[in-house]
């Protein structure tokens, strides 16, 4: 099922928690809403389950307005980051509840909601589970009774809040890709909230970049990180430097790199700022480029994190730059050890952060 | 294994527990284990065949029914009234939400004297609904309506204060989600919320009932004393007491301090059950401050 969202706008009091946002999720997409916390993304996922109603704008589902239809009549599967399972009951009648709550005309018999709740549970791996209580299980089996409870029902959409946020990093990470093979299996539409730009980009056929409310920038995760339009986005995507672009008569420069003519800037000559990833800074001999001092080195698995202070930036705020572990092996950077920056990409916004 | 060591290195230790637990005992013992030693023992005085005279007495019977017709009444409305009070201040907003959690405290800061008195000027002859219950042959006042209005405003706290933190600390995603799966509100309610609150609502309940059989103050204004008619059992006590017939005073008042006793080996109950209760509070805490964080 597709869903449209046409000017959807929601306060809570004096806070405006979104404005005006239109969207569009395509049928079959995992959309990921991406935020600070703050930035509506629960809110709007709560519209569209119809857990919460807009105030203005409209809801549609496959192109019908759906935006007053009570919850239960919208066939979304809702997932809550702390899983919300019925304590008092066993995993199997978890599962079992929306099947059981039916109206009598369409409730399926005993048997048919015994094995559909088993077939449920095997597809969660939690089959051997069925009599345990929810208080038995760990994190990561719970979110999974979680999703089982919620596929019972057959739902067109599956809306997840902050599904991973209660978990450790190792269970995150399989429960995600466990998720997006199940996506993959079953072909419904489904939008989950993060606050974790990891997570969508991992997950994430489309990422929708939210902040104070409004949209920031939609679009496929290397997209969003590649090229981000702001340097909100910029910034919420990844680990950047910050640097201040200098003015020498008519042409721009970081330092003693010469970046482009200054009448190219977003702000022809005002104070700009230009943003770059740990990974696009080369490190090379000291006469190569910007010279700099090494201050750090660490060793992070596969990568190799260094802190560079460049000559004319101030000694406390390093620049972070990122290496493969081959590379730093082949020349073993040191600590105090001189070299020479040069930067592969950058992107240049004005400096009170608006869009470039 | 290191706090059952502690507690028994702290066993021969220090003055100050000691004297501390002495203090605890000698309090509990003087005044709350003696008293109700002596209901016992005053009530059994004469013996007890004279206790069963005077707790097979008719007129004390009626004030037992009596006691136990208005709790029937009193405690179902306030259950009624709790929950749905502690549901709409847990899982809604709205306008004058304070002042309706204030007003739900306000039977615990009047004297019951003053909740009678209230009812007397509303319902009373010269009241100001008198007249019209007076057209209608209603009698309120002095009569078993005023007594279960008098008990109902005295008891009404005692549910709705033992749930409303539960449900808040435990939140709405359980509704929602049953919601979201196809859920009537009704099938809600039901299947979700009130297994949720279940050993919390009991506890309340029992206090109530307590409450609402040993209320003496409020019933006492709007009840008349009418001997036989409008006497609950704590009327009756203090009439047999004020005739100086002390065995039956005290036969009478060993039967409060039996459901006392009864309430409080439900209490205990409960809270051996609790576990559960705990267990899901606590995690419903560690949520909202999770959330909040």
């Amino acid at each position: 099922m597709s869903i449209a969202l046409r000017g959807i706008g929601k306060q809570f009091g004096e806070f405006a928690a979104v404005k005006n946002i239109d969207l569009d999720v395509p049928t079959g997409k995992l959309i990921a809403l991406l935020g600070p916390s703050g930035c509506g993304k629960t809110t709007l996922l709560r519209i569209i389950a119809g857990l919460e109603t807009p105030d203005e704008g409209q809801v549609l589902f496959d192109g019908r307005d759906a935006t007053l239809w009570p919850i239960r009549d919208r066939k979304v599967g809702f997932v809550f980051q702390h899983y919300a399972l019925f304590r008092h009951m066993s995993v199997h009648e978890n599962v079992a509840f929306g099947l059981k709550v039916k109206p009598r005309r369409e409730r399926p018999a005993g048997a048919e909601i015994r094995k559909k709740v088993q077939s449920l549970l095997e597809l969660v791996q939690l089959d051997w589970a069925g009599e345990r209580y929810p208080a038995q299980l760990s994190g990561g089996q719970r979110q999974r009774v979680a999703l089982a409870r919620a596929l019972a029902v057959d739902p067109d959409v599956l809306l997840l809040d902050e599904p991973f946020g209660a978990l450790d990093s190792q269970v995150r990470h399989e429960l995600r890709r466990w998720l997006r093979r199940l996506h993959d299996e079953l072909h419904f539409t489904s939008i989950f909230v993060t606050h974790d730009q990891q997570e969508a980009i991992e997950l994430a056929d489309i990422i929708v970049v939210l902040n104070r409310g409004r949209i920031e920038q939609f679009g496929v995760p290397s997209e969003v990180y590649d090229v981000p339009t702001s340097a909100f986005v910029h910034r919420f995507l990844g680990q950047v430097n910050e640097l201040p672009v200098q003015l020498q008569g008519g042409r721009a420069m970081l330092g003693p790199i010469e970046i482009s003519p200054a009448a190219a800037l977003p702000t022809g000559g005002a104070t700009n700022m230009a943003l770059i990833r740990p990974h696009e800074i080369e490190i090379g001999p000291e006469a190569s480029g910007w010279p700099a001092t090494v201050a750090a080195v660490r060793v992070i698995g596969p990568i190799v994190r260094l802190e560079l202070c460049a000559e004319g930036r101030p000694v406390n705020e390093p620049m972070e730059a990122e290496i493969s572990r081959e590379r730093y092996e082949s020349e073993h950077f040191a600590v105090g050890q001189r070299v020479g920056l040069r930067f592969r990409r950058w992107q240049v916004y004005p400096a009170n952060g608006a869009a470039a | 294994m290191a706090a059952a060591e502690a507690l028994s290195k702290g066993r021969g230790q220090g003055p100050a527990r000691l004297v501390l637990i002495a203090v605890a005992l000698l309090f509990l013992g003087l005044f709350l284990l003696m008293p109700l030693l002596v209901v016992f023992v005053q009530a059994l005085a004469k013996g007890i065949g004279a206790y069963f005279v005077a707790i097979s007495d008719p007129v004390a019977w009626t004030a037992v029914r009596l006691t136990l017709y208005v709790a029937a009444i009193a405690v179902p409305c306030n259950l009624v009234f709790g929950v749905a009070a502690a549901w709409a201040i847990a899982k809604f907003n709205f306008r004058g939400k304070s002042a309706l959690i204030t007003l739900i405290d306000l039977p615990f800061a009047v004297s019951p004297v003053i909740a009678g008195l209230v009812f007397v000027l509303l319902f009373g002859s010269h009241g100001w609904f008198g007249g019209f219950l007076r057209m209608h042959h209603i009698r309120v006042v002095f009569a078993v309506p005023g007594i279960v209005l008098a008990t109902i405003f005295v008891t009404f706290p005692f549910i709705a204060r033992e749930l409303i933190p539960i449900m808040q600390a435990q939140g709405k995603d359980d509704e929602e989600t049953a919601l979201s799966l196809g859920a009537t509100g009704w099938q809600t309610f039901w299947r979700v919320t009130l297994p949720n609150i279940r050993w919390g609502l009991l506890y309340g309940v029992l206090l109530c009932n307590a409450r609402a059989m040993g209320e003496f103050g409020a019933v006492s204004v709007v009840s008349g004393h009418i001997r036989g008619l409008t006497n609950t059992m704590p009327l009756h006590v203090e009439i047999l007491y004020n005739e100086y017939n002390y065995t039956a005073a005290f036969a009478v008042a060993s039967l409060l301090a039996l459901l006392a006793l009864l309430t409080l080996a439900g209490k205990s109950f409960l809270e051996w059950r609790q576990p559960e209760l705990r267990h899901a509070v606590a995690a419903a805490h560690d949520r909202t401050r999770r959330i909040n964080t």
